[in-house]
C-alpha cells in the first residue's frame, strides 16, 4: 500500500507573502499609475481615431467609459500576468527539494477572497454607473433634431435622403453631408439584407435591418471628411460597402442641398438616344456595369443577368419589366433601376448616370448580339 | 469494510458485474461502448478537423496581407471565415472539450466503469463525423459564405450551401444535447460511494456545468437553424421581415445558444486549469468551493447575457440595459476563479512542464480576454467596436488562448494516463512558446485595428488602409505569427503520435496527482476499476495519504506507485 505516513497539515510559513513580493508589487502599482496617465493624459489619437478633437458630442463621452477601463483592466491585467510570472518564478521547484516536497498547504483565506469578491464588484458597479450615464446620453441625451436624414442600406451601398430633396444621395458616388453643430438624427433601415452604418470617429453605430428603423442622434461638433463603412456581413462585396461622410459648416451645407436640388431638376430632361455611341458605351460599361453584369447569355449572372442577348433572346422576348426589348425600355431601367424576383438594380443616381452616360449604354447594349 | 462509509455498495457484489472487454477490431475500435475508446475518437476527430479549419484561417490571414486581397476572391474568401468559424465551433472545440476531455477523464474521475448511457455516447460520436459530412460536403455548392453566425436574410443567399449548413449544425446539436444528458446522469448518479458533490474533482464540476448548458441551450440554436433550413428548403418567410418574418429573431435564437457555448468550451478548459495548477503546484487548490459554485454561477448566468452580441442589431434601448449589467456581472465569478489560480500558485513547489506552462499562459491570455469582453459589454463602448476586429481579437483571445490553451494543457496531462507513455516534453515545452507568441502576434494587433475603423469579414481593405497606412504592416504581421500557432498544433500531432511508441513509460501516476484515475494502470483496463473505490476526503491535500478505498488490489500490481516521475526542476524554457 503506498499511502505515505498521516502527517499533521503542513505547517511550512513562509515570513510574509514570499521574496521579493512587496518590491514586484511596487513595480506592478508604478506601471498601473504609468498605464493610467497614459489613458488620461497621453495622446490616444492611434488607438481610437480623432480622440483628441471629439468629432461628436457623444465621442467624448464614449472615449471616457473606454479611457476608465483602460485604466482600471490595465492595473488588474498588469497585477494578473505580473503576479503569475512572479509567483511561477519565486515558488518555482528547485532541484534541490525533495521528489515528494510539498507546498504550503492552505485551502482558502476567507478574508482575502472577499476582498478579491468586494472590491472587482465595487468597480463593476461604478463602471455600471458610468455606463448608465453616457448610454442615457446617447438614447435621450440629444436636443431635439435640426436635420433629420434617412440611411438605407443596400447591396453595397448606402443610400441618404434628405428632406427637401426629392433624390437620393448614394454613397458611390457622392458623400454623406451633415452640417457642423445641428442636432441630427438619423434614421436607418435596409432594403435588402442585414447592414449596419458605421462611422469611426462618431463612435456610434447602427444595424440597418430590414423591416425596422433604428436611430442614431448625436451633434457634430467639428469639420472634417470621415469614412463611413458597413461592419456587418452584408454580401459578397460587403468589404467594398464605404463611403465618406463630410461634416461642413451650415452655410456650405445648405449651398450642397441646393446644388443636388439642381443637378436633380437638369437629370430631369429628356435623353437624346440618338446620339448614343456603342463604343463610348462599351467603355462606360466596363467601369459602372461589370461588377454586376457581363456580356453573355441571360443565365450567367454575376448579381444580374448577364446581358449578351438582351434585344434578341428568344428564351427571353421581354425585358425583365415585362416590356419588349426596346431602346426606350432598357433607357428606363437604367434611369429608374428595377427591383424584381432576380434582385435590385440600382437607379441613376446610385450609378451615377447622366443622361449622355445612358445614351451610351442604350447603343452599346442595343448593338450587342 | 469501513463502517460508514458505503452502506449500499458492497464491494464483492460490484466485483461480479465487470463485463468481458468487447472482441474484434470493429466492436473494440470503432464502434466501441468504451468512454476511453469514445474519447480518443474524438481526440482524433476533432484533431484531424482542427488541421482543415486552421488551414481555412491560414487562407483568410495570407488574403490580408494584401489590402486589395492576396489570393482569392470576396466570395471564396467569405466561404473560408464562414468555414474556419463553423468548423472551429461546432467541429473542433465543442467535441474536443467535452467530446474527447469529458468522455475519457470525467468517469475516471469520479470512480465510474462508463458512463450512464454507453450507447448513446456512441451514437453521439459518430453524429460527429456524419455533421462534419454534410458540413464540409457544402463546399461542392460552393460553400456558405455569411459568416459563422449565418445571419439571414444574407444567408439565405448561400442556397444549397446554405441549407447544408443548417443540416449540418441541426445534427451536431443532437449529439451535444445527448452528450449534455449523458454526462448529467452520470455525473449525478455514478460517483463512487463517498464521492459528495464537494468531493468531486472540480473537472468533474466544470463538466456539470457545461453539460447542463450543452442540455439547455441547444435546443434554442437546433429551433433556430431548424427554422432557416425551412426558409431555405421550402420558402416559410421565419425570418423574411417583408413577408412577417423578423431577421432579429434568428439572432435572438441564435445568441441565446451561442453565448453559452462560449461557456461550454471555455469552462471545460477551467476545470482543466483547476487540475494542472494544484499538481504541478504541489498544492491543494485554493478557494475549492468558490471555484465550484463559480462554474455553476458562470453556467446559469451564461443563458441572462445573450443580447449583448446585439447591442447595435436593433435591440430596445431599455433592454440594453440588463444584458450590459447581467455581463458585468459575469466578470465577478470569473475574477474569484483566476484570483484563487493565482493563489494556489503561491506558497506552492512548482513544476514547468508543458501541462504547467500551458496553464500559466492561460492565467494570462484568458485574463486579457476577459477584460476586452468587459470592454465590449459596456453598450457605449460596445457601439464603437462592434463588428469589428476588436471583437475578433477578443474572441480569439478567449477561445484560443482561454479554451484551445486549456485543451493544450489537458492533452499532455492525460495523455500518459490515456497510452501509458509520456508525451516529449521537449517537443511540448518548444510547442507552448510557438503558440503562445503566436497568439499573442496574432491577436494583439487586431484591437487596435479594430478601434481604428477595420470592420471584421472584410475580404479586402483598401479605403481602410488609405486611412490607417499601418494597418498593411499589422495584417502582414499578424498573419506572419499565426503560422507559429499552426506550427505547434502541428508539433502536437506528431508528438502525439510519435510517443504513442517512442515516449518514456508513464507508470501508473507520473505526475503525483491526487484524483482517481492515477490510481489504476495506464492505460486503465477495460473495466477502469476493478473494484469501486470509497472516497472519504477532498482530492487535493497533497500532504495527506490518498483519500481512496479499496484501491489496493490495483496498486499492489504496481510497485513503482507512489513514485513520481516527474521531470527534473529546470528553469522555464530549459527544456527546449
Amino acid at each position: 500500500m503506498a499511502q505515505r505516513i498521516v502527517t499533521r497539515p503542513n505547517d511550512v510559513r513562509f515570513k510574509g507573502l514570499g521574496p521579493g513580493f512587496w518590491p514586484v508589487t511596487m513595480v506592478l502599482t508604478l506601471l498601473s499609475i504609468v498605464n493610467a496617465l497614459y489613458f488620461l493624459y497621453g495622446s490616444i489619437d492611434w488607438i481610437m481615431p480623432g480622440a483628441s478633437q471629439p468629432v461628436t458630442d457623444r465621442a467624448s463621452d464614449i472615449d471616457g467609459l473606454f479611457k476608465f477601463m483602460a485604466v482600471f483592466g490595465g492595473a488588474i491585467m498588469l497585477f494578473v500576468a505580473g503576479y503569475v510570472i512572479y509567483f511561477a518564478i519565486a515558488f518555482r521547484a528547485r532541484s534541490s527539494d525533495s521528489p515528494d516536497a510539498v507546498g504550503v498547504q492552505i485551502h482558502d483565506a476567507p478574508k482575502l477572497e472577499l476582498w478579491w469578491t468586494v472590491l472587482p464588484t465595487l468597480l463593476l458597479i461604478v463602471l455600471t454607473g458610468l455606463s448608465i450615464v453616457v448610454w442615457y446620453k446617447i438614447q435621450f441625451g440629444t436636443a431635439a433634431p435640426g436635420l433629420t436624414t434617412e440611411v438605407i442600406g443596400h447591396q453595397f451601398y448606402f443610400e441618404y435622403r434628405y428632406p427637401g430633396l426629392k433624390t437620393s444621395v448614394f454613397s458611390k458616388t457622392s458623400p454623406m453631408h451633415l452640417p457642423v453643430g445641428v442636432p441630427v438624427r438619423l434614421l436607418i433601415t435596409s432594403t435588402d439584407v442585414i447592414h449596419q452604418f458605421w462611422v469611426p470617429e462618431i463612435r456610434l453605430k447602427a444595424a440597418a435591418v430590414p423591416g425596422l428603423v433604428q436611430n442614431l442622434n448625436f451633434t457634430p461638433l467639428r469639420t472634417g471628411t470621415f469614412d463611413v463603412a458597413c461592419s456587418e456581413f452584408c454580401g459578397v462585396d460587403h468589404s467594398l460597402m464605404h463611403g465618406k461622410l463630410v461634416i461642413e459648416p451650415v452655410a456650405a451645407f445648405k449651398k450642397w442641398l441646393d446644388s443636388e436640388n439642381k443637378t436633380a431638376a437638369a437629370a430631369g430632361g429628356a435623353i437624346n438616344l440618338a446620339a448614343g455611341t456603342p463604343a463610348t458605351g462599351q467603355a462606360l460599361f466596363a467601369q459602372k456595369c461589370a461588377a454586376c453584369h457581363q456580356i453573355a447569355p441571360f443565365e450567367q449572372k454575376l448579381v444580374g443577368p448577364g446581358l449578351l442577348h438582351i434585344t434578341d433572346d428568344p428564351a427571353h422576348p421581354a425585358l425583365v419589366t415585362g416590356k419588349t426589348p426596346t431602346p426606350e425600355h432598357i433607357a428606363e431601367i437604367l434611369q429608374n433601376g428595377f427591383t424584381g424576383p432576380i434582385g435590385t438594380m440600382p437607379n441613376r443616381q446610385a450609378n451615377g448616370l447622366s443622361n449622355t452616360d445612358i445614351a451610351n449604354l442604350v447603343a452599346y447594349l442595343s448593338s450587342l448580339k | 469494510m469501513h463502517a460508514g462509509t458505503s452502506t449500499t455498495h458492497d464491494a464483492h457484489d460490484v466485483h461480479d458485474h465487470i463485463h468481458p472487454p468487447p472482441e474484434g477490431f470493429v466492436r473494440k475500435y470503432v464502434f466501441s461502448l468504451d468512454h476511453k475508446v469514445i474519447g480518443f475518437q474524438y481526440f482524433f476527430t476533432g484533431l484531424l478537423i482542427m488541421f482543415i479549419a486552421g488551414s481555412f484561417a491560414e487562407l483568410v490571414r495570407l488574403q490580408l496581407t494584401d489590402p486589395k486581397g492576396a489570393i482569392m476572391s470576396h466570395q471564396a474568401y467569405n466561404t473560408m471565415f464562414t468555414m474556419h468559424g463553423t468548423a472551429m465551433v461546432w467541429l473542433v472545440l465543442i467535441p474536443l472539450v467535452t467530446g474527447a476531455l469529458g468522455n475519457f477523464v470525467m468517469p475516471l474521475q469520479i470512480g465510474a466503469r462508463d458512463v450512464a448511457f454507453p450507447w448513446l455516447n456512441m451514437a453521439s460520436f459518430w453524429i460527429l463525423p456524419l455533421a462534419a459530412l454534410i458540413l464540409f460536403s457544402s463546399l461542392l455548392f460552393g460553400g456558405p459564405h455569411a459568416g459563422w453566425t449565418e445571419y439571414p436574410p444574407i444567408s439565405l443567399a448561400d442556397g444549397t450551401a446554405g441549407a447544408l449548413w443548417c443540416a449540418a449544425i441541426f445534427t451536431i446539436g443532437i449529439s451535444s444535447t445527448m452528450t449534455g444528458l449523458n454526462f448529467m446522469v452520470t455525473i449525478m448518479k455514478m460517483r463512487a460511494p463517498g464521492m459528495t458533490w464537494t468531493r468531486m474533482p472540480l473537472f468533474v464540476w466544470a463538466t456539470f456545468a457545461t453539460a447542463l448548458m450543452n442540455m439547455i441551450a441547444t435546443v434554442a440554436l437546433s429551433a433556430a437553424v431548424g427554422a432557416l433550413f425551412l426558409e431555405h428548403v421550402f420558402n416559410v418567410p421565419f425570418y423574411d421581415a417583408a413577408r412577417g418574418g423578423s431577421a432579429v429573431l434568428y439572432e435572438h435564437m441564435f445568441w441565446f445558444y451561442s453565448h453559452p457555448a462560449v461557456y461550454i468550451f471555455i469552462i471545460p478548459a477551467f476545470g482543466v486549469v483547476s487540475e494542472v495548477i494544484p499538481t504541478f503546484s504541489r498544492k491543494p487548490i485554493f478557494g475549492y468551493k468558490m471555484i465550484a459554485f463559480s462554474s455553476m454561477a458562470i453556467a446559469i448566468l451564461a443563458f441572462t447575457v445573450w443580447a449583448h452580441h446585439m447591442f447595435p442589431s436593433g435591440l430596445a434601448p431599455w433592454l440594453q440595459l440588463p444584458f450590459m449589467i447581467l455581463t458585468y456581472a459575469i466578470g465577478i465569478p470569473t475574477g474569484i476563479k483566476i484570483f484563487s489560480w493565482m493563489a494556489t500558485l503561491w506558497g506552492g513547489r512548482i513544476h514547468f512542464t508543458t501541462s504547467m506552462l500551458y496553464a500559466l499562459g492561460f492565467l494570462i491570455t484568458f485574463t486579457f480576454g476577459g477584460i476586452t469582453g468587459v470592454f465590449l459589454a459596456s453598450v457605449p463602448v460596445d457601439l464603437h467596436a462592434h463588428g469589428t476586429y476588436f471583437v475578433v481579437g477578443h474572441f480569439h483571445y478567449v477561445v484560443a488562448g482561454g479554451a484551445v490553451m486549456g485543451f493544450l494543457a489537458a492533452i499532455p496531462y492525460w495523455y500518459p494516463k490515456a497510452t501509458g507513455r509520456m508525451l516529449s516534453e521537449r517537443l511540448g515545452q518548444l510547442g507552448f512558446w510557438l503558440f503562445f507568441i503566436g497568439l499573442n502576434g496574432t491577436f494583439l494587433p487586431m484591437h487596435w485595428l479594430g478601434l481604428e475603423g477595420m470592420p471584421r469579414r472584410y475580404a479586402s481593405y483598401v479605403d481602410f488602409a488609405k486611412a490607417v497606412p499601418d494597418a498593411v504592416f499589422w495584417n502582414q504581421f499578424e498573419t506572419a505569427f499565426s503560422f507559429l500557432m499552426m506550427a505547434s498544433i502541428g508539433l502536437l500531432a506528431f508528438n502525439v503520435i510519435w510517443s504513442l511508441r517512442h515516449g518514456k513509460v508513464a507508470g501508473i501516476n507520473p505526475w503525483g496527482a491526487r484524483t482517481l484515475e492515477w490510481t489504476i494502470s495506464s492505460p486503465p483496463p477495460y473495466y477502469n476499476f476493478k473494484k469501486v473505490p470509497e472516497v472519504y476526503g477532498r482530492p487535493y491535500d497533497f500532504d495527506k495519504p490518498l483519500p481512496y478505498r479499496n484501491t489496493d488490489n490495483e496498486l499492489d500490481a504496481f510497485p513503482e506507485y507512489g513514485k513520481t516521475v516527474m521531470p527534473t526542476p529546470q528553469p522555464v524554457g530549459a527544456g527546449v
